[in-house]
């Protein structure tokens, strides 16, 4: 099924949308170019030109939330008479806007891991409420820049996957295309805003592909011991976690304690960085990954050799946005494209020692 | 017990933990104590078993939680302990704790050691420091189930005499038929008349046979790089050798991440691996 909404509905259609739920939509960091995903409130222009420079994963998985809040026990004159520990999970029915295919394309990706009730894998109660509880309305790319390779690990600019809703740039509105029941449901319960139309989609935008990674994830672990390679390669790097906290299919987190008032605290999980020193730092001292170069291998092996061998898939849509925020411009493409050379380099060595041997 | 994440068992609020009270504190070293707990849900408590090397994760609500092997018998009943060393922000305030105190525990976690399939066997435990805690549990399931194995050895070393834990159990295991137990102490000092010696050196000398046997070492990184080496020169083969491993962990049910051995995690994966199964995975110990 497709409508057509014009731009000037869209704020509308928003009120209405945020009349039965929460809504995220990206606005424009004034000046920047570029915009973040926020709690969209009546009158906030929606920036539907840049893409933002977070992904959209807080919606289902917050920089920080509550896991339960107790009553403390530590301390008390009698200690711990009253502890008690309640779990929190309230989720709102709430509708994310603007989304591009890769951010939706995530969803996806995430649910694998926290909502997947058929696998033995965890089902995280939080991310269920929230995520059973979301419509995503997904704005198909006509246009991609420099860091945009989404047609290399994602679905492409007007991907599906996760999506509920997808509108497709017109001049003057946006095609709308229902993909899901509720998706659907949005465009029957809001027809004043959307017309009837027989408008053919628009050329997609074309985003850059890395070409020639087959095989990458058997091939990651000949060059795991190569610290030379992922020293050269993460030579800039300064371990500051944002290729890790812009990412839309970055999950790590923390779980911390923190009190509020007397007797009183929560436990809290946040986002946390595989790139920061302290994330496998152990009591005794102790790191198994001390450099920049040993955590930057292991964000790349997790993403395109540990988690295709756990869930099938690549823990990477092609966003950008590890290449766009990355203050010493430590490019995700070209680090796979030196992996992958260095990799059939190792191998091509090995063989050659191996045929050496063998005569 | 559906608030409890176990190895191979789903659960709907795997990060939430079961209150739980102190029973008993034993100072074991000057920075090691041993925590004796119980949770308040009888229900709970009763339901509760583990497998010996399996991992728990103890809370001072209000500090934070940190991972540690559970200590005592697996058929222990009604309380269950973990021994922890002074280390950090959480381990802390634990020391802090006293019977009487409550505290919040998620446990078991992780994949013990694969005692039934030990049967039989001449098994040889090689401990150092702190790293006796996970063994001690593996050792008392030992004893309580004798007849199952053939003979056992242990070697626990430590810095000083008073750095070695566990001084009742010390005595009873002294005492035990068909168990070879040395402890050693780093270097001579008065008051000691046992061995002295490090943990590797006091293995091969008292060089138990590796036929039909396993070894099982946990203790401080360099202990077990030197352990692994006299094991090997003894002739034990990497299938025959075990060990539990630490890491930092948050979670508990390999999803936060910072655990992970190439795509295993050690919280449930391990913490218990075979040296076969650890040359498998990349090396980032």
């Amino acid at each position: 099924m497709t409508k057509i909404i014009k731009n000037d509905n869209i704020a509308r259609l928003l009120e209405q949308l945020a009349e039965d739920a929460e809504v995220w939509a990206p606005r424009e960091l004034a000046g920047t170019g570029t915009a973040i995903f926020e709690r969209w409130q009546n009158g906030v222009a929606v920036d539907l030109e840049h893409i933002t420079s977070i992904s959209a994963k807080d919606v289902v998985l917050p920089r920080t939330e509550k896991l339960f809040d107790f009553n403390y026990a530590f301390g008390d004159p009698v200690p711990g008479e009253n502890i008690e520990i309640v779990a929190a999970v309230t989720a709102p029915a709430t509708v994310l806007f603007g989304a591009r295919a890769c951010d939706a394309k995530a969803l996806t990706v995430l649910d694998a891991l926290f909502d997947n009730p058929e696998s033995e894998s965890y089902n995280d109660p939080n991310y269920q409420a929230r995520r059973r509880a979301l419509t995503v309305i997904t704005l198909a790319c006509t246009t991609a820049d420099a860091a945009c390779f989404c047609s290399s690990f994602g679905e492409g600019p007007a991907g599906k996957a996760g999506s509920d809703l997808i509108l497709y740039p017109l001049e003057g509105g946006y095609l709308a295309e229902a993909v899901t029941a509720r998706g659907e449901s949005i465009l029957d319960a809001a027809t004043r805003f959307f017309e009837e139309s027989n408008a053919e989609p628009p050329q997609l935008a074309e985003t850059a592909t890395v070409e020639g990674l087959d095989g990458l994830q058997q091939q990651l672990p000949a060059i795991f011991k190569d610290l030379d390679f992922w020293n050269e390669i993460t030579a800039t790097c300064i371990s500051c976690g944002f290729c890790s906290h812009g990412c839309p299919t970055c999950y790590c987190f923390n779980i911390h304690d923190e009190m509020s008032g007397d007797r009183k605290g929560e436990r809290l999980r946040s986002w946390d960085a595989c790139m920061f020193y302290v994330y496998t730092q152990e009591a005794s001292g102790h790191n198994p990954r001390p450099t920049q170069a040993h955590r930057y291998r292991n964000r790349i092996n997790h993403k395109f050799s540990y988690y295709p061998v756990n869930q099938g898939e690549t823990l990477c849509t092609g966003c950008g946005r590890c290449i766009r925020g990355c203050p010493t411009n430590l490019d995700i493409r070209e680090v796979l494209r030196a992996a992958k050379a260095r990799a059939v380099e190792t191998e091509l060595m090995a063989d050659g020692g191996k045929a050496e041997t063998d005569k | 017990m559906t608030t409890i994440a176990q190895a191979g068992r789903k659960s709907t609020e795997p990060l939430r933990p079961e209150p739980a009270t102190v029973l008993e504190v034993i100072q074991e070293t000057p920075n090691i104590r041993t925590l004796r707990l119980a949770f308040d849900d009888p229900s709970v408590m009763e339901a509760f078993s583990f497998l010996p090397g399996q991992i728990g994760q103890l809370s001072v609500l209000g500090a934070g939680e940190s991972t540690f092997a559970i200590s005592s018998a697996p058929s222990g009943s009604g309380s269950f302990e973990f021994s922890i060393m002074k280390a950090g922000v959480v381990t802390g305030a634990i020391h802090e704790l006293a019977a009487g105190d409550r505290t919040a525990v998620r446990a078991p976690m992780g994949c013990g050691f694969p005692t039934d399939e030990w049967k039989g066997k001449n098994i040889v435990l090689v401990a150092g420091g702190i790293g006796m805690a996970p063994l001690r549990s593996l050792l008392f399931h030992l004893l309580d189930n004798r007849g199952d194995y053939g003979e056992l050895t242990l070697v626990y070393g430590a810095r000083t005499p008073a750095d070695l834990c566990y001084e009742a159990g010390r005595a009873d295991w002294q005492q035990r038929s068909g168990l070879d137990f040395t402890a050693t102490i780093d270097a001579a000092c008065e008051g000691w008349d046992g061995c002295v010696g490090l943990v590797p050196n006091v293995l091969e000398e008292r060089g138990p046979s590796p036929e039909n046997s396993v070894a099982v070492t946990c203790g401080p990184p360099i202990m077990i790089r030197f352990t692994l080496q006299s094991l090997s020169k003894m002739g034990f083969r990497e299938e025959q050798i075990y060990t539990t491993l630490e890491r930092r962990m948050k979670c508990g049910i390999g999803i936060c991440g910072r655990c992970n051995l190439g795509p295993k995690y050690v919280c449930t994966d391990g913490p218990v691996f075979s040296l076969q199964e650890l040359r498998e995975l990349p090396e980032e110990l």
